[in-house]
């Protein structure tokens, strides 16, 4: 009986820390640095000073044709301080996709990486390094909501999206 | 009449002195409060020091401190995107490099990769250094020394030397 309660409490414990470690918009989102598969690697504390955009791809095997929007809105938007990463988990022999932003590879051996979540999500992240906006779910069906976000968050410049 | 008057004045006179005296008193206190709570910290700072550089000592003393660094020659024919260093077959340091680092290398930065608690004795080292050429395409260089490690610090340079008969890239590992 303990041990059962022991294991209870412990498994609660491990959910709140979990729910804990899910950044959320209003977080700092921590540092990182990943290897491109287009060039050099990229580190969170460098775009300081930058509005960022990091697609988490998910699944993703040569999706190239999905990301191309979010693409051309990050190059649009590069003169007014926009950066576009698109960070992709290699599986299997899947192929990453051909882009001409940075395609981040998220592999588990480098110790200064960490991974978002297995389902695809757009981060929105400020100058300070504050997530400003989180929209989760398929890229291809989110692109008319994140044009919108982007759009408007770029124009006001800090809209925090307040927590639910 | 008269007495009374005088009496009150110099008692009003005497509380006033006293609420002066008392606020000079609690200034005093104030600035001898302000004055140790800022020697408490500077005592705070100074232990703190000396705790990490006991730390410091005790994770890695003198006699298994093996300190890496990484330099770039040139880097006309390469340039690093990642490194990994392992000891005796085990991963221990391992860097990825972003632009602007790539950039500060080429100016002359010195990188220190990290510091390794070597037992004294011959130990495997290992280096891939993973990164492009002049042409953009994929390049590896790799180092495997044997290392004598005694009981004085090991500090060493793991430099990037551009071979321009070749126009490639080497790696060498020079002690300091």
């Amino acid at each position: 009986m303990g041990y059962l309660t022991r294991y209870v409490v412990l498994s609660l414990l491990s959910v709140a820390a979990m729910a804990e470690t899910t950044l959320k918009p209003g977080d700092m989102v921590p540092d990182f640095t990943m290897p491109a598969t287009n060039g050099f690697g990229q580190r969170l504390e460098e775009a300081r000073g930058s509005f960022l955009m990091v697609v988490w791809l998910g699944r993703c095997d040569g999706c190239s044709e999905t990301l191309v929007r979010y693409q051309l809105l990050a190059e649009s938007l590069a003169i007014e301080g926009l950066k576009g990463w698109f960070v992709w988990t290699p599986s299997g022999k899947s192929e990453p996709p051909n882009m001409r932003l940075p395609v981040l590879r998220y592999e588990e051996k480098w110790r200064q990486s960490w991974q978002f979540e297995e389902r695809p999500a757009v981060m929105l992240i400020n100058a300070d390094g504050r997530l400003d906006h989180l929209i989760t779910g398929d890229l291809k069906e989110n692109y008319q909501e994140t044009e919108q976000v982007v759009m408007r968050w770029m124009s006001q410049g800090r809209d925090y999206q307040v927590p639910e | 009449m008269k007495y009374i008057l005088l009496l009150m004045l110099s008692l009003s006179g005497l509380i006033f002195t006293n609420a002066n005296a008392e606020e000079a008193a609690g200034q005093k206190d104030d600035a001898e409060i302000r004055e140790e709570v800022m020697s408490v910290k500077e005592a705070v700072l100074e232990l703190n020091r000396d705790l990490y550089e006991l730390e410091r000592e005790l994770l890695s003393p003198a006699t298994t401190r093996a300190a890496f660094h990484l330099t770039l020659n040139h880097g006309e024919f390469f340039e690093p995107l990642a490194v990994e260093l392992s000891v005796d077959g085990k991963l221990e340091l391992q860097h990825l490099y972003t632009e602007r680092q790539v950039k500060a290398l080429r100016m002359g930065a010195v990188q220190p990769l990290g510091d390794l608690n070597l037992a004294p004795g011959k130990h495997d080292v290992t280096v891939i250094i993973r990164g492009v050429d002049h042409l953009g395409q994929g390049r590896e260089l790799t180092l495997t020394e044997i290392v004598s490690k005694t009981g004085k610090p090991l500090i060493t340079e793991l430099l990037i030397v551009d071979r321009e008969e070749l126009q490639s890239a080497r790696l060498e590992l020079k002690y300091w």
